[in-house]
């Protein structure tokens, strides 16, 4: 099964949505020094009251995490994973495929966790690329906290990933279902910062997945290894439970 | 021959989809390294029938083995074994055709070694060198049937189960995947269950055929028997015969 996930990996890394949302990331790269370069008072303001720091580099990882990171990930693994076993069942490929001695559900964990893994990919390839881009770019910029904070909402994205085939699945069709997808991945996104703003709301948002991966704008100025690390275990159990689950519900397709 | 020697045993098959009875107790017996034909028209349980030997499909009633392996209970057995054409199917359009035959082998488990040289031979053997590294998105239909062909023989099965493999291609196209469908039967031994509605073709290439007719076996014997019993001096004849047969 590790020799399939490589070649589904390769193939998937070749297809035209593949380079879309590359082409998409590296943008939203090369845009954000542009539109920091002079961001409103009030906004500097509101971002300082929420996070309780006036840091430049707290006013750009909002602006990265919550603008352009999460947006990412409530669209992006929606177009990765829109094609996890229903785009074959709908063109016909399926017909050929269902026929090998693998089960569906094994080869949904196989697409998905390739999926998966392209998503990694596009994303390390974008926070590298900033981390290469942004110091004298942009005011404050730390490369070290930046790619650790990143490091755990990485997590996140290929969490998104992973639910967005599972979601598709169980709607059954992929038009219905990418669009069902990128609405919960919608809700996820819109709510992920509202404990930071909500001080009191914020162990309810912690039930979030994206809030996960945005733990570490808590404390930009001392991101560690034991604030990482117990949201990166929690994120990646609840891919598991997710792949799992797909698996479980992708046994109604019918090649 | 007994009924353990058999590559394939059907016996008193059912499919049924809701009010519609797909397939109704069925039964014959394919003989290893036999080409066997399955004929009828449209609609007719062919496909069903394909489906539930390979386990893509649950029957509501009866049993089926292939080569021993019981096709509910050991599905992923049987699949080992068995290549699959189905009779509609499209090709991963963004995989070149050496590409997807790899990554056929891999579902099969096949070491990277011996999948490059089983890919490269069947490749060759099917004329599709030179568009062994183009996307799939471009190719006609008789090079996509090739390519259906390959990737159901990367395993080397020992059982193909072909669903019109002959709809949509040319006379050479056809002329040519008869004579590679002759050649795996007689130089290495492969069962060939030869689904088809195209009569001529059946008769080309089968001695022994079951005929089904709204989803009932109205005949499974030898082409020649067949047609001696029913008077018949053609396949379209006796297809007919056995039709009006049935009717009345």
């Amino acid at each position: 099964m590790t020799r399939l996930l490589w070649l589904d990996y390769l193939a998937s890394l070749r297809e035209r949505k593949t380079y879309v949302a590359a082409a998409m990331l590296a943008y939203a790269v090369l845009a954000i020094p542009l539109l920091l370069a002079d961001p409103p008072p009030h906004v500097r303001e509101a971002i300082a009251a929420w996070f309780d720091d006036g840091d430049p580099f707290a006013v750009f990882m909002f602006v990265w995490i919550d603008l352009v990171m999460n947006k990412v990930v409530a669209f992006i693994p929606v177009i990765l994973a829109s094609g996890v076993v229903l785009r074959e069942r709908d063109t016909g490929v399926l017909a050929l495929l269902a026929a090998k001695p693998l089960t569906l559900p094994r080869y949904f964990v196989v697409r998905t966790i390739s999926a998966c893994a392209v998503m990694l990919t596009l994303y390390a390839a974008t926070q590298l690329l900033a981390a290469a881009w942004y110091p004298g770019r942009v005011a404050g910029f730390r490369p070290g906290a930046f790619l650790a904070a990143m490091s755990l909402h990485a997590f996140a994205a290929v969490f998104a990933t992973a639910f967005a085939a599972t979601v598709i699945v169980a709607v059954g069709r992929r038009g219905a279902g990418t669009l069902v997808a990128l609405m919960l991945l919608g809700v996820m996104v819109g709510l992920a910062l509202v404990g930071f703003y909500q001080p009191e709301w914020y162990a309810r948002t912690l039930a979030n997945p994206l809030t996960l991966g945005a733990l570490a704008m808590r404390d930009l100025e001392h991101v560690r290894a034991s604030l990482l690390l117990p949201p990166m275990l929690a994120l990646t159990g609840l891919t598991a439970v997710t792949i799992a689950v797909g698996a479980w519900v992708v046994r109604k397709v019918e090649a | 021959m007994s009924a353990s020697a058999m590559a394939i045993t059907v016996e008193g098959l059912g499919k049924r989809f809701g009010a519609v009875q797909a397939v109704d107790d069925v039964s014959f017996a394919v003989e290893p390294g036999e080409i066997f034909g399955f004929m009828g028209h449209n609609g007719a349980g062919k496909t069903t029938t394909l489906r539930i030997l390979l386990g893509l499909t649950q029957p509501t009633r009866g049993r089926a083995t292939v080569l021993g392996h019981d096709v509910v209970r050991a599905t992923l057995d049987v699949r080992r074994v068995s290549g699959y054409l189905p009779a509609s199917y499209a090709l991963p359009p963004d995989m070149t055709a050496r590409e997807f035959l790899l990554y056929v082998a891999a579902m099969f488990a096949i070491p990277p070694a011996q999948a490059r040289a089983r890919s490269e031979a069947l490749l060759r053997r099917f004329g599709l060198e030179g568009a062994a590294d183009r996307k799939l998105r471009g190719f006609s239909t008789g090079m996509t049937q090739k390519v259906g062909l390959a990737q159901a023989l990367i395993n080397e099965p020992r059982v193909l189960f072909l669903d019109e493999p002959t709809s949509g291609l040319d006379p050479l196209g056809r002329h040519e995947l008869l004579e590679h469908l002759r050649a795996l039967s007689q130089q290495q031994g492969v069962t060939v269950v030869f689904s088809s509605h195209i009569l001529s073709d059946v008769e080309t290439l089968c001695r022994r055929v079951a005929a089904l007719h709204h989803a009932r076996l109205i005949a499974c014997g030898e082409i020649a028997a067949l047609k001696r019993e029913h008077g018949a001096a053609t396949m379209d004849e006796l297809y007919l015969e056995l039709v009006r047969r049935q009717a009345s």
